[in-house]
């Protein structure tokens, strides 16, 4: 969300700012289902978004940056940066007319967004910050990396925006028209339904043989972490519901978008959920840091308890899911010394499915914790009426589900060849959503005055987080992968 | 650009009781999580796992 967002909030009627808020939601919804629309023109063969720029982990900047398709190479990588700027500032700009703002001032500031964001994600993909495995080290001769994966380049987004926002207070508020987080993670979200279908498409015989775990997985987030954390939160540590709502949602269902969808759901002020979402994004990196390597060593003869525990110990999709492939070369190397061989890629797609599934009810969550404030807890002077329920329902969810449907159908229920086409065209997509990714990070920095919260506030919610993680959340869900996984494991090596 | 002074809020801000509402939500989610799963470790014994 914008600070205007924000402002609107606090000083502007509700049924304002209320507008304001759904019209994002469904100009998310549109962009998102642009983007979605446009990569599936692929399956039928004409490719309209392979010019999208993508970033390797690199030591030759020259080399780091490309076009998605091989047929846009003619572009090359400067090529390509400039073409998917130029793309974003059209459609953006279009959507930013539609919700009233200064188009002018937005392009402008966008530009400069754009632009800083995009370097920090190029600084996160240097190899010296982003090369996980040994293999990796040794294809770039490295003696030494900061692991971090490519998606470190989040964390230097959102520390270039914190940067801006503490030290250069004019140049933050010279760009606060492009600075609008919420509408950048509802977009991304919109977008994450082709991503999410085409995975789970591709692991079916695994993921319906997993459904049981994957059932286990829900009611752990949802049910036990959630109410225990919100508990902590609002018993121990005093905080409110607006706070205890999405920073539950955070730390037990999955970082980001459970924290903005639930925080959104309860009409809590923007700001809110986002600082919730930038704690849960640097535990995250703590915990794909660390809990790899407990898991080594410590879990290496249960390599499917390793890798549902780290599906549901880290908590946004990106860090999980590369947890998960750290987890699997440490194990396999691990399992090797000792003579045994498995297969690569179970204990991945074990971490993948267990988040998956708990993904796909995020949207049910909220709408359930919607459905409870509205009626029980914030009804204001007026009994909420129920078309007030889907007024409050965050309707960019809605255009996450329409996609997911989407994508699964073509996946499993249409021809085999725009099955086989599908994940392609969903890599596309998949290649906005990360952008999407880079934006909110960097916004939610140049919106941040951490220098306040961390003296008292941030770390009062870090607090909360340590020990919920630290004290409950990795051992439960050590303990239930335990009890769903363990005997089991992946087939070896013939 | 404004701020809302979150800081501040979070440390000043009166305590919020427990609503009986709220109160629900945990017990229940907590009481319905526990009962769920100890019903998929029985499915767990009597489905295993194929790879």
């Amino acid at each position: 969300m914008s600070d205007l967002a924000v402002s609107a909030s606090e000083n502007v009627s509700e049924p304002a700012a209320l507008k304001a808020r759904l019209n994002e939601d469904w100009l998310a919804v549109a962009i998102g289902l642009l983007v979605f629309a446009a990569a599936l023109v692929s399956v039928s063969g004409t490719d309209v978004l392979g010019w999208a720029v993508t970033t390797s982990v690199y030591t030759d900047l020259t080399q780091a940056l490309n076009p998605f398709a091989k047929a846009y190479a003619w572009l090359g990588g400067g090529g390509s940066l400039l073409l998917t700027y130029a793309a974003l500032l059209v459609v953006l700009s279009a959507g930013v007319i539609a919700l009233g703002a200064d188009v002018r001032k937005f392009a402008i500031a966008f530009t400069a967004v754009f632009a800083i964001a995009y370097a920090s994600w190029i600084l996160g993909s240097y190899a010296y910050i982003a090369a996980v495995t040994p293999a990796e080290q040794q294809k770039f001769g490295l003696s030494w990396s900061l692991k971090l994966t490519n998606e470190g380049g989040f964390i230097v987004a959102l520390l270039s925006g914190l940067v801006i926002a503490n030290f250069f207070p004019r140049f933050a508020e010279w760009l606060k028209e492009a600075i609008r987080p919420e509408l950048y993670i509802k977009i991304a979200i919109v977008i994450l339904g082709a991503t999410v279908a085409v995975t789970a498409a591709g692991r079916l015989n695994l993921a319906s043989s997993l459904l049981l775990r994957g059932a286990a997985a829900i009611v752990e987030a949802y049910l036990i972490y959630w109410s225990v954390v919100y508990y902590i939160s609002r018993k121990w540590f005093g905080f409110s519901r607006e706070w205890s709502v999405p920073l539950a949602s955070g730390i037990s269902v999955c970082g980001v978008a459970a924290a903005i969808a639930t925080g959104g759901a309860i009409r809590a002020r923007p700001a809110v959920p986002i600082l919730v979402s930038s704690l849960v994004v640097v535990f995250a990196v703590v915990e794909i840091l660390i809990l790899p390597f407990l898991a080594q060593t410590f879990l290496w003869q249960e390599p499917l308890v390793a890798g549902a525990w780290i599906g549901l110990a880290i908590k946004t999709d990106g860090a999980a899911v590369a947890g998960g492939g750290i987890t699997e070369s440490l194990i396999l190397a691990k399992a090797a010394a000792e003579g045994i061989k498995y297969q690569p890629g179970w204990i991945l797609a074990t971490t993948t499915t267990v988040k998956i599934f708990i993904d796909i009810f995020i949207g049910v969550w909220a709408f359930i914790l919607g459905y409870i404030w509205t009626n029980h807890i914030d009804k204001g002077p007026d009994k909420a009426k129920p078309s007030e329920i889907w007024q409050r329902f965050p309707k960019f969810i809605l255009g996450f589900l329409f996609v997911f449907a989407v994508s699964l159908w073509l996946a499993v229920g249409s021809t085999p060849d725009i099955a086989k086409a599908l994940p392609a065209a969903a890599g596309e997509a998949n290649i906005f959503r990360v952008i999407f990714f880079i934006l909110t990070f960097f916004s939610i920095g140049v919106l941040s005055d951490f220098r306040k919260l961390w003296q008292q506030g941030f770390g009062k919610l870090a607090a909360v987080y340590f020990v919920s993680l630290f004290g409950f959340v990795i051992w439960v869900g050590l303990l239930i992968s335990w009890l769903f996984f363990s005997g089991f494991k992946p087939p070896l090596v013939s | 650009m404004s701020q809302p002074d979150l800081k501040g809020e979070i440390n000043a801000a009166a305590v919020e009781p427990l609503l009986p509402i709220e109160k629900k939500l945990i017990g229940w989610s907590l009481g319905t999580g526990i009962v769920l799963l100890i019903v998929l470790i029985v499915l767990n014994h009597f489905v295993p796992i194929t790879l």
